[in-house]
């Protein structure tokens, strides 16, 4: 019988209930991939791709012209403190890695004014240069590589790694 | 199936060797309990027939000529009641009788045999004992028990598994370790029961709800663990195993050590660590799937015959690490791995444990007492207290790795307690409750989702069963079983998903507080959950013993089934559960033939089981993310038939050389979607020779495991939009098809070391000879590599 009341006595010390379990805000999520496309003489273009709203925005450019692309990672998940991501993935230059992969378009993209490069050397392309040669429409996929196997590559295979982003953009070329 | 075809044969060959029925013969001694004196004089009498032996002034007894089937001995001695014991005889055994002659009003006798309990004889029951445990003593309660047909495994990677009983697992299958539910089986699929083997000295497997006094819910089976039995005299023994193994560069010492006292009392402690490097695959190194574990525990208590009382105090704690290239981000690094041969990240050996592992760490209390009252009832108590924590680390951004993903802390009290008794011998009964109080606490420090919601769960049960025993060659069990569920959970919904699925109308009573992006509610749930067993066993002819039983189980969905929420890093997949589910009834029959001369044993044990409501996680739809579109996978509920077979044959070749075989087919269909049931074990046969040299007792053993390809799936792919050369291309990503079926060959070598007080034995054991290059569907990780190749182990067992 000891055993019984000592059983019973402590399922009901235990029985009061906690209070309401706190509310967990989320680290490391990404909810908004923003580009910032500037070139001379043209119109500063700002395009957005957030979670919730999950459209694919368009991007518009003029074949054989250069723009500079600035990309930005943002958590947009409490709209009263946006963190910027973009920070981490710079002070983790060599964890991180940004890939464009483009679809029915032929654009091509360097290092731009402002980049961070790796220990070594490798650029990240979180501000870059591209330039169209032609024109058409087709989708430009942005891509954040966590942990990538190489740093360099053409393709998106090529990096391994893990996809922390990988989103869309509609482009329109025109010549 | 084409490789049923010379099982059945062989069979066929076999079953007509027949032999004398009449030839066994039990022998053995009387001792004093105490003092392990002779007893001189006393009478051992076969029940119902005209056999009987006395002991000599040695103690020694001898029955010749005693028949196949059970038999009930009738111990006697001058002064003392008689008193019986019923045995099963299937070849000559040694009985040793241990008389408890101190204590006036005692009448009792202990069998000493080297048999284990028996839970229920109307189910055919599997039994590995302590030589087969300490052979496995550095694998996991599931590869162990994994050579008994009808039983697999759920693996995710290489050293996490969950055992599988007739394709059902997790809260379908019960562990009872020391005669206690283990609490830690309802966190979904991917962790392994927190349990080492090394703490016990058998275990049991049975394959139903055939032991109602500890669960009415596990429509796969039970398994059981039994600690080590005390011996009731004034002693002080133990052992100690050594392993090493050269796959993983590591090994395990464990050691345990019990001294027992004549008066009754008794102390016993074993520790048990074990490490592991990355494993190796025959091609490549499988990185990070390093291992560490410690467990050690203390019993305590006083054992009398008619009394005693025990505490026992358990801790198992371990770190392991998960395949590196299994951690990914989306379906195209999934699509990836799966177009790779070998996987997309192997460095070089470590034994560091990186992010992605797991750490464990699972503490058990117990206090048991139990009073035999007369000759005819005896009271039972037992309470538990159980403590689980498990934390998840994945590879994470910001130094954040070091951080658990999930960390979960569960609570457990249980109490169980019994009155058994008996009426004329022939019939038992006994009468229980059972309550349980659970708590679930999340930790938020994560910085994650919540997988499994803080909750806590209250359950209050009664179970009445018996027997009925009225001659050798028949007995009738029943019992039945009723549970009061409550769970009561404090979960936050994304609103999104609250109001997309409709909660907000439906389960509008649960909403607490509006947190905007994020919704509180608090549902509480409540499950009335019957169960049923009938079962007989009949003896027919000589040696022949057939067992029929029908079990009826409800189980009230768990708390991962009905709230689970969360990312799946090894699958690409965002897995939600579901709150509307609702219990889930299984009907199962289970039909058991077997025959057993001295020479061969075969059986066959067929089965049925129609679940209606069974629950189960499909993929249900895709959901964009910042990473792509990912399969959702969701909980649901479907009526589902099962059946299969499990099938048996001991052959003694010669005194020196046996052979074993067995065999398992699970057939599992979604009737209400006409497909086929997803992780269901395939078709396997396991078989062993095994010989012992006649002077050197040293003993060979071959043993192959064949593994047939899953024919029976159902299709779960799904399609991912990759560009390749500037061009997007729609491709499948095939995560249904099975992997071909594949040979296993281990070899044995066992040889005693014989010394004056010592037992040792030196064992050379090599797991996957060949060093095959294979996948097992049931791992939910081999998209991303192979299984383990060749293993070296050398094992060295003092016994002292």
């Amino acid at each position: 019988m000891l055993f019984a009341s000592i059983a019973l006595t402590s399922l009901f010390i235990s029985c009061d209930k906690d209070e309401d379990p706190e509310l967990i805000e989320e680290q490391e999520l990404i909810t908004t991939v923003v580009l910032n496309i500037t070139s001379d003489g043209a119109a500063n273009q700002t395009v957005r791709w957030n979670m919730d709203t999950n459209q694919t925005p368009t991007i518009s450019l003029q074949a054989n012209q250069q723009y500079q692309v600035s990309v930005s990672f943002l958590d947009e998940s409490d709209p009263a403190d946006t963190e910027d991501i973009t920070e981490e993935v710079k002070e983790e230059a060599d964890e991180h890695q940004v890939f464009y992969e483009f679809s029915g378009v032929s654009i091509s993209y360097t290092s731009g004014q402002g980049d961070v490069s790796d220990s070594a050397n490798n650029p990240l392309y979180l501000n870059s240069i591209w330039t169209a040669s032609s024109a058409g429409t087709g989708t430009a996929r942005v891509y954040l590589i966590h942990e990538p196997t190489a740093k360099t590559s053409t393709s998106r295979g090529g990096f391994g790694g893990e996809t922390d982003v990988e989103v869309d953009f509609t482009v329109v070329v025109s010549e | 199936m084409k490789h049923f075809v010379p099982l059945l044969l062989l069979i066929l060959s076999v079953s007509t060797l027949k032999g004398q029925s009449c030839v066994y013969t039990i022998e053995g001694r009387v001792l004093d309990l105490h003092d392990n004196t002779p007893i001189f004089g006393a009478i051992i009498k076969i029940d119902g027939s005209d056999l009987f032996g006395q002991t000599d002034e040695q103690g020694y007894y001898k029955i010749n000529q005693v028949c196949f089937g059970q038999a009930k001995l009738v111990v006697s001695h001058i002064s003392c009641d008689p008193i019986d014991r019923t045995v099963t005889i299937r070849s000559d055994v040694k009985l040793n009788f241990e008389l408890e002659h101190h204590i006036n009003e005692l009448s009792e006798i202990i069998i000493s045999d080297d048999g284990l309990n028996q839970v229920n004889s109307s189910v055919n029951e599997s039994q590995l004992n302590a030589d087969q445990l300490t052979r496995l003593s550095n694998q996991n309660l599931a590869e162990t028990l994994n050579s008994i047909a009808g039983v697999s495994s759920l693996k995710t990677g290489s050293s996490i598994a969950k055992p599988m009983i007739h394709g059902l697992f997790g809260s379908r299958v019960a562990i009872i370790a020391n005669g206690m539910r283990m609490q830690d089986q309802e966190w979904g699929a991917d962790h392994a029961p927190n349990v080492d083997l090394n703490g016990f000295e058998s275990v049991q497997v049975v394959k139903g709800a055939a032991a109602l006094k500890y669960a009415g819910d596990t429509a796969g089976g039970m398994i059981l663990l039994f600690p080590e039995r005390i011996n009731l005299k004034d002693s002080l023994y133990g052992s100690t195993v050594l392993n090493g193994v050269d796959n993983g560069k590591g090994g395990s010492i464990n050691t345990r050590l019990t001294r027992s006292f004549d008066n009754g009392y008794f102390i016993s402690g074993h520790l048990n660590t074990k490490q592991f490097g990355d494993r190796q695959a025959p091609e490549y190194n499988l990185t990070n799937t390093g291992l560490k574990e410690t467990s050690l525990g203390f019993r305590l208590g006083r054992t009398k015959i008619l009394k005693g009382w025990e505490v026992n105090y358990r801790r198992f704690q371990n770190s392991t690490g998960i395949l590196r290239s299994a951690h990914i981000g989306n379906i195209e690094d999934l699509l990836r791995a799966l177009e790779s041969n070998s996987p997309l990240r192997i460095e070089p050996f470590d034994y560091v444990i990186n992010s992605p592992k797991q750490e464990a760490i699972h503490q058990n209390f117990k206090a048991t007492y139990f009073n035999q009252y007369s000759d005819r009832s005896k009271l039972k108590l037992d309470y538990n207290y159980q403590i689980s924590n498990r934390k998840e680390f994945d590879v994470r951004r910001g130094n954040r790795s070091a951080k658990a993903a999930i960390d979960l802390t569960l609570k457990t009290h249980d109490f169980l307690g019994s009155i058994q008794w008996k009426k004329d011998f022939e019939w038992n009964f006994e009468w229980g409750v059972n309550a349980l109080l659970q708590y679930n606490f999340s930790n938020p420090e994560t910085g994650v989702k919540r997988l499994i919601p803080d909750h806590q769960k209250y359950q209050a049960g009664t179970f009445l069963t018996g027997n009925y025993r009225p001659s050798n060659n028949f007995s009738w069990e029943w019992g039945f079983r009723f549970d009061q569920v409550i769970i009561d959970a404090q979960k936050f919904y994304d609103t999104s998903n609250w109001i997309s699925r409709e909660y907000n109308i439906r389960y509008a009573e649960f909403e607490q507080k509006d947190f905007g992006t994020q919704i509180l509610t608090n549902p509480r749930l409540n499950f009335s959950n019957i169960s049923a067993q009938t079962g007989f066993a009949v003896g027919i002819g000589e040696s022949v013993e057939t067992t029929f039983s029908y079990m009826l189980t409800q189980r009230a969905p768990n708390v991962s089934e009905l709230f689970s929420d969360g990312l799946h890093h090894s699958l690409a997949s965002i897995e939600y559960g579901f709150i509307g589910l609702q219990k889930e009834t299984s009907h199962k029959l289970i039909l058991g033939i077997n025959t057993q001369n001295k020479f061969l044993s075969i059986g066959i044990d067929p089965y049925l089981n129609r679940v209606s409501n069974f629950i189960f996680i499909e993929p249900s739809g895709v959901e964009l993310t910042i990473r792509g579109a990912f399969p959702v996978w969701e909980y649901q509920a479907t009526d589902v038939l099962m059946w299969g077979w499990d099938a048996y044959a001991k052959i003694n070749l010669s005194e020196n050389l046996k052979y074993n075989v067995n065999a398992a087919y699970t057939y599992a269909q979604d009737i209400l979607d006409a497909k086929p049931l997803i992780s269901v074990p395939p078709f396997s046969l396991f078989q062993q020779l095994s010989y012992t040299f006649p002077k050197s007792e040293l003993e060979i053993e071959m043993a192959h495991r064949f593994t047939a390809i899953q024919s029976r799936f159902p299709d779960t792919n799904f399609r991912v939009n990759r560009i390749e050369s500037g061009v997007i291309v729609q491709q499948e990503v095939d995560i249904s098809t099975p992997p071909n079926g594949y040979h296993n060959f281990d070899l044995y070598f066992s040889l005693p070391l014989a010394k004056n007080n010592f037992k040792s034995t030196l064992r050379l054991i090599v797991q996957n000879l060949t060093n095959a290059s294979y996948n097992d569907y049931l791992n939910r990780l081999r998209f991303y590599s192979t299984e383990i190749g060749r293993a070296v182990q050398l094992q060295l067992v003092f016994n002292y």
